[in-house]
C-alpha cells in the first residue's frame, strides 16, 4: 500500500471555502439516504469505520497554515454516528468533533451524511456516501455484490481521487469577467442562531418528466424556470423602489466534460439571470431562457477558460504572500463580491443518483440539503432516486414565501408535492 | 392523508399546520397524529464552540513580551532617565483588558464589558497624568471626559441589548450619542479652563446632528414615509 501523503493542499473551491469558515458560519452540505427498514446505529457505526480508510479525502482534518490552510490525515477516532438533529449542517467549528469535518446522523430511518465543502462536491461526497450505503447494508446481511459503482473498500484509493483537478485542467488564457450586477438578495428576518428551516417537497420524476417534456425541456431547466418565476414574482409582491435582477448560482460538475475521478471539488457555478425591469416573463420565457442559456453556457473551452481564471486568482503571487490571517478577510471579501451579491439564490441538482440494482430496494428515496447561506436567504438543492424526486429550500431566514411560491406552483402545473419540515415541530410543538 | 387547504399540498401525519403558509391543519376523517414519528427530529443539537484559550495566550504573549522588551529597554539602554516605558506597558495592560476577558469568559455580559473597557482607559490615562504629574487635569478633565463616555456607551450597548431597533432608530440613537459626548467634552474642557460654559464649536456639532435627527425621527414616525424609505433603500 503506498504511503499516505502527510498533507493536502486545498484545491480552489476548498481555499475560498475554508476562508469563509468562522465560528458561526461553514459551507455545510448534507445528503441523506431514507432506507426502507430503521437505521441500525451499530452497523452504521461499523460501515463508517470500515470505509473511511478507503476515502483518504474525506479522512482529513483542516490545520492553518503561515499562507495557506491546508488538510492532513485525521488520526484521530471518529467519525462517531449520532443522533440525528432537528438543526442540520450546524458549523464545523476548530477543534470540535475530533477536527472531523464530515458527520453522519440516523433519525428513524434516514442516514444523513454532512460534509464540509472545502472537503469535497456533491458528486464526490455521494460516491463516498453510495459506498458508506453499501457498507451498511452488508453488515445487515444484505447480498450487495461487488459493482463498478462501488469501489472496493478493501483496495487503495486510486490517485486520481485524489487530485487537484481545477489545477490539472487550468490552462494559459483566463476568462475575465466583469463584476455582475447585485441581484434580488431575498432575504428575510433571521432566525436565532444554530436554526436552519429545512421544507422538502417530494415530487414523481415520472411526473416532472412527462411536465418538462411538455415545455420541452430537462428536469433540471423546468425547476430552475420555476424557482425563477418563484423569486420574480416574491420580488414584485414586495414592491420595492427598484426591482433587482433574479440569478442563480447553478453548480455544474465539471467531470462531465474534463473526465476526472477526483473525490475532492470540481464544479462551476452558471449564473442564468433575468431582469424583471425589461417585463413579465411567463413560465414558457423563463424555460426557454434557461433552456438555451445552459446551452450556450456549457462549452468546454470557455468553462475551461473560468477554472483558469479561479486557479488562477488562488495563484497570484501577492495573494501567496499575504499571511493568512490577513487572506481570510479578503478571500471571504473577493467570495462575498462574486458569489454572494450577484446571486439570489443556490439552486444545485446532482441529478439522478445512481445506485447498484442491488441496493435500490433497500432506499426509499435520497435527500440534499444545502446548509446555510451567508445571509439569511433559503438555497435549492433537488435530487431524485428511482421515482422520487426530492426538492429542498433551507436558510437561516423566517420567510417560507419563496418555497410556499414554487411549490404551489407545481400544484397548478399538476405535479401533486407531498411537503415535509422542520418547521412544523419548531413552531408548533 | 391531509393537504393545505391554501396551498394544495400534501402534508405528513404529523403536522398541525402547513410550513409553507402555516395554515392550522383541520381535517375531521384524518386527525393529526400527535404519537407518531415526526419527519425531522425534534431535539436541537449544538457543535461545542471554538476554544479561545489559544488565541488569549498569544495575545497575551505578544502584548506581555511587548511590554517586557520595552520595560528592559528602558530600565538598562534606552532613555533611561526617562519612564517612556510606562506608556508602553500601559498600553499593552489597556489592550489586553479590550481583547483577553472577552476571549476567555464568553458569558461576559456586554455592560461589564463596556465598564471594564472604560475602567481601562481611565487608569492608563491615570498613569500618563501621574507620570507626567498632571493629576489636576485628570481629576477634573479626563476622568469626567472618560466616565461620561463609558456612560453613554453603556446607554448604548443597554438600550440596543433590550429592544432590537431599526435602522433608522439605530442610526438616530447614533447620532444623538455622539452629540450628547460633544457637548459634554467642551462643557468639561470649558469648566475645566475658564470656569464657565461658553458653548462654540459643540453648537455647530449639535445643529448639526440636530438637522440629521429631526428627518430621520419624521420618517421614523410616519409610516408611509418609513415605508417609502424601505423601498428606495431596499433595506
Amino acid at each position: 500500500m503506498p504511503r499516505e501523503q502527510d498533507w493536502y493542499r486545498l484545491d480552489n473551491a476548498g481555499v475560498l471555502y475554508s476562508a469563509l469558515k468562522k465560528e458561526k458560519y461553514a459551507p455545510v452540505y448534507r445528503f441523506s439516504a431514507v432506507m426502507t427498514e430503521p437505521v441500525d446505529p451499530e452497523a452504521l457505526q461499523q460501515a463508517v469505520d470500515r470505509t473511511m480508510p478507503r476515502f483518504p479525502s474525506f479522512r482529513v482534518r483542516i490545520r492553518k497554515g503561515a499562507f495557506w490552510c491546508y488538510f492532513e490525515p485525521n488520526p484521530k477516532p471518529g467519525p462517531f454516528v449520532r443522533p440525528d438533529i432537528s438543526n442540520p449542517c450546524q458549523p464545523i467549528r476548530d477543534r470540535a468533533d475530533n477536527d472531523w469535518l464530515i458527520r453522519f446522523y440516523y433519525y428513524e430511518s434516514r442516514i444523513s451524511f454532512e460534509a464540509f465543502h472545502a472537503v469535497s462536491d456533491g458528486s464526490g461526497a455521494l460516491a463516498f456516501f453510495r459506498a458508506v450505503l453499501a457498507e451498511y447494508l452488508r453488515e445487515r446481511g444484505i447480498d450487495i455484490p461487488p459493482d463498478p459503482l462501488l469501489p472496493d473498500v478493501a483496495q487503495p484509493p486510486g490517485p486520481e481521487e485524489l487530485e487537484d483537478a481545477y489545477g490539472r485542467y487550468a490552462g494559459k488564457r483566463a476568462l475575465r469577467k466583469r463584476l455582475q450586477k447585485t441581484a434580488y438578495a431575498n432575504t428575510s428576518a433571521p432566525e436565532p442562531f444554530y436554526t436552519l428551516n429545512v421544507t422538502m417537497g417530494l415530487m414523481s420524476v415520472a411526473a416532472l418528466k412527462a411536465k418538462a417534456k411538455e415545455y420541452g425541456a430537462t428536469i433540471t431547466e423546468y425547476l430552475t424556470a420555476v424557482l425563477l418565476l418563484s423569486l420574480l414574482e416574491k420580488q414584485r409582491a414586495e414592491r420595492p423602489f427598484r426591482e433587482k435582477p433574479i440569478a442563480l448560482a447553478i453548480p455544474v460538475n465539471l467531470r462531465a466534460w474534463f473526465p476526472s475521478g477526483t473525490l475532492r471539488n470540481f464544479m462551476l457555478t452558471l449564473r442564468p439571470c433575468v431582469d424583471p425591469t425589461l417585463g413579465e416573463y411567463t413560465l414558457e420565457d423563463l424555460i426557454r431562457y434557461v433552456h438555451h442559456f445552459m446551452g450556450l453556457s456549457l462549452n468546454r473551452a470557455e468553462m475551461r477558460a473560468v477554472v483558469t481564471g479561479n486557479v488562477k486568482f488562488t495563484r497570484n503571487k501577492l495573494l501567496k504572500i499575504i499571511p493568512l490571517f490577513l487572506k481570510k478577510p479578503i478571500m471571504a471579501f473577493s467570495y462575498w463580491l462574486v458569489a454572494v451579491r450577484p446571486f439570489t439564490a443556490t439552486f444545485t441538482n446532482p441529478g439522478a443518483v445512481r445506485l447498484p440494482d442491488s441496493m435500490q430496494p433497500h432506499i426509499r428515496r435520497m435527500e440534499v440539503i444545502l446548509g446555510q447561506a451567508t445571509r439569511p436567504s433559503p438555497h435549492c438543492a433537488a435530487i431524485s432516486c428511482g421515482d422520487v424526486m426530492e426538492v429542498t429550500f433551507a436558510g437561516t431566514g423566517t420567510s417560507s414565501e419563496t418555497e410556499r411560491r414554487f411549490f404551489t406552483h407545481m400544484v397548478r402545473e399538476g405535479i401533486p408535492v407531498k411537503v415535509i419540515s422542520n418547521r412544523s415541530q419548531q413552531e408548533v410543538r | 392523508m391531509s393537504y393545505c387547504v391554501n396551498c394544495g399540498v400534501e402534508l405528513d401525519g404529523t403536522a398541525e399546520m402547513c410550513p409553507l403558509c402555516r395554515t392550522l391543519v383541520y381535517n375531521p376523517a384524518r386527525p393529526v397524529d400527535r404519537d407518531g414519528s415526526t419527519p425531522f427530529p425534534t431535539e436541537r443539537g449544538e457543535v461545542a464552540l471554538d476554544s479561545r484559550w489559544e488565541v488569549a495566550v498569544l495575545i497575551s504573549a505578544m502584548l506581555g513580551s511587548a511590554a517586557l522588551c520595552c520595560g528592559l529597554l528602558n530600565l538598562f539602554f534606552l532613555l533611561t532617565s526617562q519612564p517612556w516605558s510606562l506608556y508602553v506597558i500601559g498600553a499593552a495592560a489597556m489592550l489586553w483588558v479590550f481583547i483577553v476577558p472577552p476571549l476567555l469568559w464568553r458569558k461576559l455580559p456586554l455592560p461589564a464589558a463596556t465598564l471594564l473597557d472604560g475602567a481601562a482607559v481611565g487608569l492608563y490615562v491615570l498613569l500618563i497624568a501621574w507620570e507626567l504629574d498632571g493629576l489636576d487635569w485628570y481629576l477634573h478633565l479626563a476622568l469626567p471626559a472618560t466616565i461620561l463616555l463609558a456612560a453613554i456607551l453603556l446607554a448604548q450597548v443597554l438600550l440596543f441589548q433590550k429592544r432590537r431597533l431599526s435602522i433608522l432608530s439605530t442610526m438616530a440613537v447614533v447620532i444623538a450619542s455622539v452629540a450628547v459626548f460633544v457637548a459634554g467634552l467642551e462643557l468639561l474642557g470649558d469648566l475645566y479652563f475658564h470656569g464657565g460654559w461658553e458653548p462654540s464649536w459643540s453648537l455647530v456639532v449639535l445643529i448639526v446632528a440636530g438637522a440629521l435627527e429631526i428627518p430621520l425621527m419624521v420618517v421614523r414616525r410616519v409610516p408611509k414615509l418609513r415605508k417609502e424609505a424601505r423601498r428606495r433603500f431596499h433595506i
